[in-house]
């Protein structure tokens, strides 16, 4: 799975088109130190105030922060809110 | 998310909460159900969340197993199933839609704008001729139509502009003003007196003056006739006359100005209220209409982003600012000035630029109430002015060779 997924992505860079659009890899974004939107994760692992562990193919995304609420979780992403500290990344 | 919050106020949504040790478990699985959850918030020994009220009724069953409990629910579509349980209402509301668009939709009266009363009531005479009477929906009225038929119906209307302004349907009128005679400049012409004067100075440079300095003249009275006799021989012939005839004219003015005036000063209060112009009609959404006994209103109309530029529809918010009437003493000095600015002004009109003042008295008294201005103005002006003459019929003219 992990060697397909890497190939996938690999033949995504050379065509250059959108990575999601080929491989399973997650797709992370920061706004500021405020928000962090996960696409294409597998769900959640932990939710508590000061922290949010997301599951993601291969890798497991901790975050790390204050006043954490998950502004909406759906199939394909899931958008926390907060003052974010850290952020982890734990291979599986 | 602003628009995804919009959009759940009116698909409805419902605020859950979840008393369970394995909260994310709950979530994963309402995840892989394909049902999106929004606003989760952590408390100590619970989560509270929303969910769509389409998932909620959906997935009742799940929601059941995981013991979730609603908390409240809200929404348009939400609202709505609830009226199914009040028939009669929903029912009377339908009928009042129904009737203020009936009513709306109807013009209720007809507005004549720029012409006198009775060229207003020819117009509805005519217009109902054509079968346009009141109430008439808006749809059978065309415009361009009716301003055919009153192109038609009035030859002397110089412009006619129909339009429809809520229910009134307004028709905005201009008559063609009657254009002077044009006079050439071979024609013969005779100057007369457009004024009574006493004569100042008289130039003629073509006709025979018939007036000379010091005569008094009314009103009418010729100055150069455009009949001259001939050198060669006694025949009169007719010519264009031309000249110049000063005039003393004079000029009686009574004026007053009061002493105590209103004027509207602000108070610094004001209320708005909000229109919403939906298909060129304004229909209020908050607030009373005019909140003041005296005020200035304004207004100004807010564009709502991408809705105002796809449709028609904007918001206008009018502005009352509250205004107080106070009585002002006005200075004596000030009214004498705003006295005499009238009465120049008033001069001004009746004689024209041209005009050299000789002489003027003016006089000034007041009483409890008023400051008055009587004021006698002498003036030098040109008095006459053209008129065409023609000759005279030939069976007039043998008839007083007979006599």
């Amino acid at each position: 799975m992990g060697k397909f997924n890497d190939f996938r992505s690999r033949i995504a860079d050379d065509l250059e088109i959108p990575n999601d659009a080929l491989s399973d890899n997650f797709n992370l974004m920061m706004h500021g130190n405020k928000k962090v939107i996960i696409e294409n994760h597998l769900g959640i692992i932990v939710y508590e105030n000061n922290l949010v562990e997301v599951k993601a193919i291969e890798v497991n995304i901790t975050v790390k922060g204050t006043k954490f609420k998950i502004e909406e979780i759906n199939d394909y992403k899931v958008i926390i809110k907060g003052n974010i500290e850290e952020i982890i990344f734990k291979k599986e | 998310m602003l628009i995804f919050k919009l959009m759940s106020l009116l698909t409805g949504y419902v605020t859950v909460r979840l008393r369970a040790a394995n909260f994310e478990k709950v979530m994963n699985l309402l995840r892989k159900k394909g049902i999106s959850i929004w606003d989760v918030e952590r408390k100590e020994y619970d989560i509270k969340f929303k969910i769509s009220y389409e998932d909620y009724r959906k997935y009742a069953d799940t929601i059941k197993e995981t013991k979730m409990e609603p908390l409240n629910k809200k929404g348009l579509i939400y609202n709505l199933t609830k009226l199914k349980v009040r028939k009669g209402f929903v029912l009377g509301l339908f009928a009042l839609v129904v009737s203020l668009y009936v009513i709306t939709s109807l013009i209720w009266n007809i507005q004549v704008v720029g012409t006198n009363n009775i060229t207003a009531r020819n117009i509805i005479k005519a217009l109902e001729n054509n079968n346009i009477k009141t109430p008439i929906s808006h749809t059978s009225v065309d415009p361009k139509h009716l301003e055919t038929i009153l192109y038609k119906n009035f030859e002397n209307f110089k412009f006619v502009e129909v339009y429809i302004e809520g229910s009134n349907l307004i028709i905005f009128v201009k008559e063609k003003e009657i254009e002077k005679a044009d006079i050439k400049k071979n024609e013969p012409t005779s100057i007369i007196s457009t004024k009574n004067a006493i004569i100042n100075k008289v130039i003629a440079k073509s006709g025979q003056p018939v007036v000379k300095e010091g005569d008094v003249v009314y009103e009418g009275q010729t100055l150069i006739m455009g009949i001259v006799k001939n050198k060669n021989s006694e025949e009169f012939m007719m010519v264009p006359s031309e000249g110049t005839i000063y005039g003393k004219t004079y000029y009686n003015f009574e004026l007053k100005e009061p002493k105590f005036k209103d004027v509207e000063v602000s108070t610094n209060k004001s209320k708005s209220v909000y229109y919403l112009h939906l298909n060129g009609k304004s229909n209020k959404i908050l607030s009373d209409k005019s909140p003041f006994e005296n005020y200035n209103y304004k207004e100004r109309t807010i564009q709502i982003p991408i809705l105002s530029n796809l449709t028609d529809i904007s918001i206008i918010k009018g502005t009352y600012y509250e205004q107080m009437i106070k009585e002002v003493d006005i200075n004596e000095d000030t009214a004498k000035n705003t006295l005499t600015i009238g009465m120049y002004d008033d001069l001004l009109k009746k004689c024209g630029k041209e005009a050299r003042i000789l002489k003027s008295s003016l006089n000034f008294s007041d009483d409890d109430n008023y400051y008055y201005l009587r004021a006698q103005i002498e003036v030098i002006e040109d008095i006459g002015t053209k008129v065409k003459i023609y000759p005279m019929p030939e069976t007039e003219q043998e008839q007083t060779t007979n006599e």
